[in-house]
């Protein structure tokens, strides 16, 4: 009954920071609004302004990015580090991100596309998958998929991969490519328009209440493989089956954001301090965390230097990582391990 | 290992540079070598970038990297004393070409420096900071060891804004490094003239808002206020909106981009996206349909490779100005 409470508590906490994060992140940027205008140009039938589209169609869609980006991140942190029983896992590990990035680096340097707005999401995504298949296909290899092979296959993939990246970029031999590769790599939330913004939502919609569902499989993993075999869990088709859901995810995410590195790795932790490594209390509050963090991390990215942009992906582990190895030695004090 | 060679490499270097030494002393007894060329006037010390040079004569030898410091020497008619360059940015301008076809190229990018070596070079001259990268050993410290002068071009280390006035002393500096200070005045005065003629034409219009367009989704890569870009639209009648960005080149936010309101885009035609898909970007972005720029679709197109503390510098402004003020 307690812990019950104390949940509610730690939900409702969450809830209504995101709420003040989102409040903040529509009215604050690096344009100064009267918080007045700010509401005139959220209802309905509001005349057409500057400030209008800076609120409505820029900074509106950035936030449910952000929230959409930074929960699903969060999610899949969660799930990959009891999938692969390893809390050092984040949805970059295995591959996604260095295949992603190989994909846009691609269209960046040949020039292919109308645009890079819609070439360098597409390319990525194409990336990401053919590394999800490539890390699929090695870890299935001669025998049942466990985690260990999973994050030596995820490992040695985005090695290969990194290095095709940096063999094209340094072949191309314009240093903006460079430039441009580095900053889409570090990952921003900068391209958000309504016109792309509902993809990566709703995959987060869609595959949040499906992970839930997966919690009690998920919990036996994280017991132990034998103690789940015997309670009658396929580990091994489990685990491939939600290892491609969550980089089918990931991918989405990378593809509209790039890799913002931190939260899927930092969020989950800070969960499991909060309520616990159940994931039917975890995943709710990885994923309010993860959309939190990335709110406020955004915020900062786009007003601490203004009228210039910061690259959020550094934010997020500027910040973050005082914050959570705060967070640790206060636990540790506390005479728990992590 | 690698180091004991290394030392007998520097010792057959020295043993080479000696009886070259002995020549030069027998050549001018005189003490007053190059008195004779018109503009020359020798010794001669300049302090570039910070490292202090004193020229008792002019370089012979002498390797470009990048091209807008290459166009500068052909612009000085100097092509006789190039026995290098390397890495153009797309190509070098048609009236140079003959001359510059007489010089081999070294290199397509930045030569190692085994390359640069090899060319037995007297002087070098870059044009980006890039070009004297420690990593591969080309340092101004190392070539000066190797018995070579240098020359960055100023745009790497001014303070504050970069303006036609460091034009200007970059073709006069490099032209009495050279003995050619006759030619360098010729062509500053030239060009003054021709910046003087759009200034005229402009006179009495309000100067148009511009935002400049190098790249950029997630944010808006542009020019701030302090490299030549910046001068180039002022000169040319545009006030840049992001210049009191305090660098050459910075990423703004796109909110900001509507929030200043540009009347014209002036994209940079450089590399692989072309100027058409940056156009049609900016067209489709739904956040920058009220800009009044893009509403109007007033474009202006400046080549990179015109943006550059070299010869380029007064026809772009000459060309930018005509696409700013229709």
């Amino acid at each position: 009954m307690r812990s019950r409470l104390r949940y509610g508590a730690v939900v409702t906490a969450l809830l209504a920071a995101l709420a003040a994060a989102v409040i903040a992140a529509l009215g604050l940027g690096s344009v100064a609004i009267p918080p007045g205008q700010v509401v005139d140009a959220l209802l309905p039938g509001a005349e057409p302004s500057p400030f209008r589209t800076i609120i409505v169609d820029v900074r509106l869609p950035r936030v449910i990015l952000g929230a959409a980006v930074g929960a699903g991140l969060a999610v899949v942190g969660a799930v990959l580090q009891s999938l692969v029983r390893n809390r050092l896992a984040d949805p970059f590990l295995l591959g996604i991100s260095s295949g992603a990035s190989t994909g846009a680096v691609l269209v960046l340097t040949l020039g292919i596309g109308a645009t890079t707005a819609v070439a360098m999401p597409a390319g990525a995504f194409a990336g990401a998958l053919g590394a999800l298949v490539l890390v699929y296909a090695l870890a299935r290899r001669g025998g049942a998929m466990t985690g260990a092979r999973l994050v030596l296959a995820g490992v040695t993939v985005s090695y290969i991969l990194t290095a095709l990246t940096t063999l094209v970029l340094v072949s191309s031999a314009r240093p903006e490519h460079f430039r441009e590769a580095l900053y889409w790599s570090l990952g921003g939330l900068g391209s958000a328009r309504w016109d792309s913004v509902w993809l990566p939502a709703a995959v987060v919609c869609a595959a949040g209440p499906l992970l839930f569902a997966l919690a009690r499989p998920l919990d036996l993993l994280l017991v132990g493989e034998e103690d789940a075999t015997v309670l009658g869990l396929d580990v091994a088709r489990f685990r491939a089956a939600v290892f491609v859901l969550v980089s089918l995810i990931t991918a989405v995410l990378v593809a509209a954001s790039g890799a913002v590195g931190f939260i899927g790795l930092m969020v989950p932790h800070a969960a499991r301090l909060l309520v616990g490594a159940t994931h039917r209390a975890l995943l709710p509050v990885a994923a309010l965390g993860g959309a939190l963090a990335l709110i406020v991390a955004d915020l900062a990215a786009r007003t601490l230097a203004a009228p210039q942009d910061i690259p959020v992906g550094v934010l997020t582990a500027l910040i973050g990582g005082p914050l959570f190895l705060w967070l640790m030695r206060a636990r540790t004090e506390r005479g728990a391990a992590l | 290992m690698p180091r004991r060679r290394s030392t007998h490499r520097a010792l057959i270097a020295a043993a080479l540079l000696l009886p070259l030494a002995g020549c030069g002393t027998d050549a001018d007894p005189s003490g007053k070598p190059a008195a004779a060329l018109p503009g020359a006037s020798f010794p001669y010390t300049v302090d570039n970038c910070g490292v202090k040079t004193t020229y008792q004569r002019p370089p012979e030898r002498a390797v470009t990297m990048n091209q807008h410091v290459t166009e500068i020497m052909l612009a000085l008619g100097l092509e006789k004393s190039l026995v290098g360059t390397a890495y153009l940015d797309d190509r070098v301008l048609p009236r140079y070409q003959k001359a510059y076809d007489t010089v081999p190229v070294v290199a397509k990018e930045y030569p190692s420096r085994e390359k640069l070596l090899a060319a037995d070079p007297d002087f070098v001259y870059g044009g980006y900071a890039s070009a004297f990268d420690a990593k591969d050993g080309r340092t101004r410290a190392e070539l000066k060891k190797s018995g070579i002068d240098t020359r960055l071009n100023r745009e790497n280390c001014t303070k504050g804004r970069t303006t036609l006035d460091d034009v200007y002393r970059e073709i006069e500096e490099t032209g009495r490094t050279f003995g050619v200070g006759d030619r360098a005045e010729k062509w500053i005065a030239k060009a003054r003239t021709r910046v003087a003629e759009t200034e005229r034409e402009l006179k009495g219009r309000a100067p148009r808002s511009v935002f400049v367009y190098d790249s950029g989704d997630k944010t808006a890569f542009t020019v701030g206020g302090r490299g030549i870009g910046n001068e180039l639209i002022t000169r040319a009648g545009g006030r840049n909106v992001f210049a009191d960005v305090d660098k050459a080149f910075g990423d703004a936010t796109w909110e900001q981009v509507v929030a200043r309101d540009p009347e014209v885009v002036v994209i940079l035609d450089y590399g692989a996206t072309s100027v058409e898909q940056k156009k049609r970007r900016l067209l489709n972005d739904p956040v920058l349909r009220d800009v009044p720029a893009i509403k109007n679709k007033r474009f202006a197109v400046l080549p990179l490779s015109e943006m550059v503390v070299g010869v380029r510098a007064p026809d772009a402004v000459a060309k930018l100005a005509p696409q700013l003020a229709q």
